[in-house]
């Protein structure tokens, strides 16, 4: 660009002198970045959010032996090297599970309870919301250490340290425990023991009573996943856990469409707000025009600072309408979703990109003023 | 003798149905002060206008230092608006959000370089160095009819095109407007000057009088 200072200037003083239609477009430009912003926001930090926390609750499929009878029967746990054969993607843990109808022992009380054994590396993260008032038993083959249930180990009277007898038929095994699970359900009165160590006292090989799996993503991804794991396993049974969570995956996609939709509705509002100002201004700038044509301006160097003008607007409008949307997002995000939202920066440059374009494309009457004749402006016209 | 600047051959202009112009031919020599004369109506801003490539004739040639202006394309006709010709109109048509420099800027701006040291002198030419950083809604009409010669005069053009200067001045203002424009004269400035007043057109050095867009005399002053 040639002569960079005076065009500066005279681009102030363009917007100085029409401040207050200007102040108008960048009001229009404010509210529309606003609305974007925060939707933007709630799109990328809610829905993030909630996809999460669905996931905080636990496994969401579940893989088990078809019903014969009524008895339940045992898997292969051959099925896991199945899985693990298929490599899905949005599968982020597979856990199996043996359950056993025990009796527990320690000092001088004794209590029927429920032996899961399981891979504790896997529950950790698939349950990873249980309150665990010590730690967690480490590897899967540990033959030594057990976690357990709070209610099971109020009624033993039992605390992290200390050992528990298991008994189960003939076989039984001492324990030490290493924490207290409190998870507010059936759990509670469980003991957990090493996947091995349950198929030793069970007697039954390599075998177990289901497999649970937490996969990520939204309703049809994990669907997709409930899909592969059926068609590779088809003596079994593949079912969603959590038909609540699921429905509100595919609630949290429909309101993700309508983000979009009304983001691009208040697109098109700002961009016609933006015009009406332009308008105005258009005609207001006739005789501006007509008279830097007749001092040897060109059509181009002349549009440059309306262009100028339109960003600035732009700019202007979408940095505020960011501010005024990142809190609006805020009170969205605890009133309707109940979920704490976190300012994303990335919202800015996509805020201010969209609202570059809406004004430049507001500006459009503007452009007009190319087609202005001096001739006729001079005379009056 | 001089070397005609400008060469008119039958230009005619015609809007809607209205002939402006018909067949007007005349030659001004570099360095003349011709006045434009005749009633309203009869032609006088439209020659002007042709003359600096604001409008287009119908027919004919108008040729201003070796170009002839009615064949230029848009970009060549900005350009040689930009650099062989300076405006001074009737009613002034500053930009009224710049101040006087900035104004004079805006002609340096879109033929070349702005020159704020530049500016600044051309307004202290023309008596207004104390006044340069006024809008033209702080000068009175004659204060910005100099802001309007100083911007004419900043890109040294070859043809000066002044359309009624002093059609909206007072007496005093018309005075140093004209005492601006005869010192433009006598340093060497080609001058077409449009005016109703005869007191005007007998400072030229030629009066060319139009008279229903035909040129109906021209008269040279005697000094």
């Amino acid at each position: 660009m040639r002569n960079p200072k005076m065009f500066w200037r005279i681009l102030w003083r363009l917007l100085y002198a029409s401040r207050g239609r200007l102040a108008l477009a960048v009001l229009a430009v404010a509210s529309g970045a606003a609305v974007c912003a925060a939707l933007l926001n709630l799109d990328l930090d809610a829905t993030d959010k909630l996809t999460r926390e669905f996931q905080v609750l636990g496994p969401n499929v579940v893989i088990s032996a078809a019903q014969s009878g009524d008895t339940a029967t045992t898997i292969d746990a051959g099925v896991l090297e199945q899985i693990e054969a298929l490599r899905l993607p949005r599968v982020v843990a597979v856990g199996p599970s043996l359950y056993l109808s025990a009796r527990a022992r320690a000092g001088g009380n004794s209590s029927a309870v429920i032996l899961a054994g399981t891979w504790f590396d896997q529950a950790a993260r698939m349950d990873s919301w249980w309150k665990v008032d010590g730690t967690w038993v480490s590897g899967r083959e540990n033959r030594s250490d057990c976690m357990i249930g709070e209610q099971a180990a109020s009624r033993l009277g039992l605390i992290p340290g200390q050992s528990v007898k298991i008994e189960y038929g003939s076989r039984e095994a001492t324990l030490r425990v290493t924490g207290i699970v409190t998870a507010g359900s059936s759990e509670d009165n469980q003991i957990f023991i090493g996947l091995p160590l349950a198929q030793e006292l069970a007697g039954l090989g390599p075998r177990a009573s289901l497999i649970q799996i937490t996969a990520e993503g939204s309703a049809p991804q994990v669907e997709e996943v409930i899909r592969r794991l059926s068609l590779a396993l088809p003596g079994l049974d593949v079912r969603p856990l959590r038909q609540l969570a699921q429905a509100e995956g595919r609630l949290l996609e429909r309101i993700r469409g309508l983000l979009f939709g009304t983001i691009l509705l208040i697109l098109v509002l700002t961009s016609l707000g933006v015009l009406a100002a332009m308008a105005g201004l258009a005609l207001e700038r006739r005789r501006d025009v007509g008279l830097m044509k007749a001092l040897g301006g060109s059509v181009r160097r002349i549009m440059r600072f309306f262009l100028a003008e339109a960003t600035a607007i732009a700019f202007a409008g979408g940095v505020l309408g960011f501010m005024v949307g990142i809190a609006l997002a805020e009170w969205i995000g605890e009133r309707v979703f109940s979920v704490a939202i976190t300012p994303r920066l990335v919202v800015l440059p996509a805020t201010l990109a969209l609202m570059v374009i809406v004004s430049v494309a507001g500006a459009l009457p503007l452009r007009l003023l190319g087609r202005v004749r001096p001739s006729e402006i001079l005379r009056g016209e | 003798m001089m070397a005609a600047l400008v060469q008119v051959e039958d230009i005619s202009k015609t809007f809607g149905g209205v002939r402006a112009l018909d067949n007007v031919s005349f030659e001004v020599r570099a360095g003349e002060w011709i006045a434009i004369m005749g009633p309203s109506g009869s032609g006088k801003t439209t020659l002007i206008n042709i003359l600096g490539g604001l409008d287009r004739p119908t027919k004919g040639r108008a040729i201003v230092d070796g170009v002839n202006v009615a064949t230029l394309g848009e970009r060549e006709l900005t350009r040689y608006r930009a650099e062989k010709i300076g405006f001074v109109f009737q009613s002034f048509y500053l930009v009224p959000y710049l101040s006087a420099l900035e104004n004079v800027m805006l002609a340096q701006y879109f033929h070349s370089v702005a020159d704020e040291t530049e500016a600044g002198e051309a307004l202290a030419r023309v008596g207004l160095g104390d006044r340069l950083d006024h809008l033209p809604s702080q000068l009175s009409g004659g204060e910005q009819q100099r802001v309007a010669l100083a911007r004419a005069l900043i890109n040294h053009p070859k043809l000066i095109l002044a359309d009624e200067p002093t059609g909206n001045l007072d007496e005093a203002n018309e005075h140093i407007v004209l005492e601006i424009l005869r010192e433009l004269h006598r340093t060497g400035h080609t001058i077409l000057l449009v005016t109703h007043s005869p007191e005007i057109g007998r400072m030229a050095d030629r009066r060319i009088e139009l008279a229903h867009g035909r040129l109906a005399h021209i008269v040279a002053n005697v000094t």
